[in-house]
């Protein structure tokens, strides 16, 4: 299989691991503010901007040279890594029970009187979805009253927290919904999709009920600085749509434009709904920002991952047609990188493999618990996903 | 007149692509003629000016600005410029979001903008708050956040007419243009309406009030759920009349696609100003009946002329089906139950000669008194004399 030579090629790229040599390239090659050279380890050039097209290149020389000791999640030589490692902590198992009752939570968000809105309203409520989304908010959100109390005990969610975390699953939702229809998608999660099986009108005003529905159990929390976070999200979706469409001429702003569009389609809703669960929790707003942090970068690194499967993956593995985006023309990290004449997708997968370290260095300021641990796996998880 | 002129290059952003390419250079000439006469007629007063033009310029005046509500910021965005200059591509297919945006220009101001107008009037009705805790000061009788609460009931409406203009693929005809066009107009549809609904939305959560919120999201999903209410075929199209039909499902529906929206953002006026329950359910009756009332006499208009022709007839509103109820007989004989082929023009000569036209009547003079003893509740002032006005413009018939 084409897609599987692609997979290994990946492993080629670990080098040699002369420290010392190494050591000197970076300190000649790399600005220091954007690279630390005692630990070999770059990080993002500010938690709140993006790298452009050529620190990224600048990183990834570095990391040539430096070894892929850091690049390997498993030997890793950090304390979160280790700590990480002796806690068996799944992180769906963690929060297994609160999410069992998501679905039906937001079905009953979700009963108008006509028949036909309620079938398609709910139509991708059937419990088959990763929940993703949901799983990280609801871990969050435990993690945070850990932190809050100071005490590993007290994880209860606040009902509270559990309405945002299905409301991240609906805003989701309906997002997709809308977006099937503007990239005429024909399947969803390995089903017809909204728009393929009641038409493209149906389909968006489904999505605008889901949305309305959303809007009203956030209203519902009666706390106004949670609605202002999570409508921001609302904004930055439809922002990062309109990204989409258009593309920058140059090469550093082209890369940008793409991060930038990652952040707001994907990662804007993971950082509030992780901001909302935590400023609910009562937290400081150190506290705060490192979690909206922490879903900031599980999330841009959640999307290079989509992306690199949309390049390497098979159609039977993600339940929706693979390469779409190739097909769509839309400039993704592995399309943008390929353009430069270097590996595309080892590339791609250095970048996600920094916002997931990123994620790890932010959610580790938390106090340590089971659900903190499970946040460190997930990113991991996030990084070795096959679908 | 800051914001009057602000809004006039918004609008001329949004539709000079659309001249160009469509009409060519002397029908842009006749254009702006069309647009300049619309103002005047407005403005300066013609002999033409109807009772309803008249007391909208006038309710304008007591509000403090005199255009429609849409917000600047939203206008003049990027984003919507981008759907503005892509929108040439549509021209010479039928994609339903070229009409909405003539229409947004040609009579926006008499057809679109009224609900934003009715929540400035019906705040300014209300007055100033008993509350000393409201620490906001009030512009021309009307709170900052009521004005926010204006333009954003505008945004909802306007995505609400561009997504209810999504086309479904699989129905096309050839000559609605091609598909590729039409799905390109779906596209700026989709995105144009989200783009207006998420400004919506932050501009609720910027109101700081968590009950205007809850309301008025609810009322986004009523008029999602308006559009599947009743018969429908596959496509989400309305179906021909049933027998089975009554007024009520009439006002459900009708409440539902426009009385809601109207009615829950005058309660919404009302919080926002920290009035009593009393002053919030008034508000909220005012909006309802005066909504019923507007839409009885659209529905009306097409049997109240004397030619058939360019008047289409709805087969779901209240004059047919009020005839139904009159006389079942005569209904199935002359082939008006679930036909999908009924003749428009017999359906409206027969209906315009019934008795139920008179019904009709009836009940849009009901809803017009019901409107206007919710407002007698209020102290007598400019704004409720002019929101009188309107509903006295509404029920004339």
């Amino acid at each position: 299989m084409a897609s599987g030579g692609r997979v290994t090629s990946l492993s080629r790229l670990h080098f040699g691991r002369n420290w010392a040599a190494c050591r000197n390239y970076c300190r000649k090659f790399c600005t220091v503010r954007k690279h630390d050279v005692n630990s070999h380890r770059p990080f993002l050039c500010h938690p709140n901007s993006y790298c452009t097209f050529r620190t990224i290149k600048q990183h990834i020389l570095c990391s040539q040279h430096c070894g892929e000791a850091w690049l390997q999640p498993n030997s890793r030589p950090t304390s979160t890594d280790q700590e990480h490692k002796s806690a068996v902590s799944s992180p769906y198992k963690l929060v297994a029970e609160d999410l069992s009752t998501l679905c039906n939570d937001i079905k009953k968000e979700l009963s108008p009187s006509p028949a036909e809105l309620k079938l398609l309203s709910q139509y991708h409520f059937d419990g088959k979805g990763k929940a993703f989304r949901p799983m990280v908010v609801m871990l969050a959100a435990k993690a945070c009253n850990i932190h809050y109390h100071q005490h590993p005990t007290n994880n209860a969610l606040l009902a509270s927290q559990r309405v945002v975390a299905f409301i991240a699953e609906m805003i989701h939702t309906a997002s997709l919904i809308h977006d099937d229809v503007i990239d005429l998608a024909a399947t969803r999660r390995g089903r017809p999709s909204v728009q393929e099986a009641w038409g493209q009108r149906n389909a968006i005003l489904a999505g605008n009920f889901i949305m309305s529905a959303a809007c009203v159990a956030l209203a519902r929390i009666r706390n106004t600085e949670v609605i202002k976070i999570l409508s921001q999200v609302l904004e930055d979706l439809v922002s990062g749509e309109f990204m989409q469409l258009g593309s920058k001429e140059d090469e550093d702003e082209r890369f940008n434009h793409y991060l930038q569009k990652t952040y707001k389609k994907t990662a804007s809703l993971l950082a509030n709904s992780c901001k909302a669960v935590a400023v609910l929790s009562g937290c400081d707003e150190s506290s705060i920002e490192q979690v909206y942090q922490y879903g900031r970068n599980i999330g841009i690194a959640f999307q290079l991952v989509d992306d690199l499967l949309d390049f390497i993956s098979t159609e039977q593995l993600m339940g929706k047609p693979t390469a779409a985006d190739l097909k769509l023309g839309l400039a993704t990290a592995p399309v943008l990188f390929a353009a430069h004449q270097s590996n595309g997708i080892a590339h791609t997968k250095f970048l996600a493999e920094q916002h997931s370290n990123e994620a790890i260095k932010q959610i580790s300021m938390l106090f340590p618990s089971d659900e903190r641990n499970a946040l460190i796996t997930l990113t991991h998880n996030v990084l070795h996903r096959l679908k | 007149m800051a914001h009057w002129q602000g809004h006039r290059m918004g609008l001329f952003r949004l539709t000079v692509p659309l001249l160009k390419r469509s009409c060519g250079r002397t029908a842009i000439s006749r254009h702006f003629v069309t647009w300049s006469q619309v103002r005047t007629a407005s403005f300066w007063g013609s002999s033409k000016v109807t009772d309803w033009n008249k007391a909208v310029s006038e309710a304008e005046k007591i509000v403090g600005y005199p255009t429609s509500f849409m917000s600047l910021r939203c206008l003049l965005s990027d984003e919507l410029s981008n759907v503005a200059m892509e929108m040439r591509r549509l021209v010479g297919t039928k994609h339903p979001l070229l009409k909405m945006a003539r229409k947004f220009l040609y009579d926006g101001k008499h057809a679109i903008h009224t609900r934003g107008l009715l929540v400035l009037l019906m705040s300014k009705a209300a007055g100033p708050c008993q509350d000393e805790a409201l620490s906001e000061t009030m512009n021309s009788g009307i709170y900052p956040r009521q004005r926010s609460l204006a333009e954003i009931i505008e945004m909802i409406n306007t995505a609400n007419l561009i997504h209810k203009g999504v086309v479904n693929i699989a129905e096309l005809q050839p000559s609605d243009g091609s598909v590729e066009d039409m799905h390109f107009g779906n596209k700026m549809s989709v995105l144009s309406g989200d783009f207006l609904l998420a400004n919506a939305s932050t501009g609720l959560a910027a109101l700081n009030h968590t009950y205007v919120v809850e309301l008025i999201s609810s009322a986004i999903g009523d008029l999602v759920e308006a559009e599947f209410v009743g018969p429908r075929d596959k496509f989400g199209h309305p179906l021909l009349l049933s027998d089975q039909a009554t007024i009520d499902d009439w006002e459900r529906k009708a409440f539902l696609s426009s009385g809601s929206l109207i009615a829950k953002s005058c309660k919404a006026a009302m919080m926002l100003a920290n009035h009593d329950k009393v002053k919030q359910e008034m508000a909220y009756a005012f909006g309802k009946h005066t909504a019923l009332a507007h839409q009885l006499k659209e529905e009306l208009q097409p049997y109240l002329g004397y030619s058939d022709s360019g008047v289409t007839v709805t087969v779901q509103g209240a004059p047919a089906i009020l005839y139904v109820k009159l006389h079942p007989e005569k209904a199935k004989q002359f082939g008006f139950i679930s036909n999908p082929d009924v003749n428009s023009k017999l359906l409206r000569r027969v209906i315009k000669n019934s008795d139920a036209i008179e019904q009709a009547k009836q009940l849009l003079q009901i809803h017009g008194q019901k409107a206007l003893s919710a407002l007698s509740t209020f102290t007598p002032s400019d704004a409720r004399s002019a929101l009188e006005k309107i509903v006295n413009a509404i029920v004339a018939v």
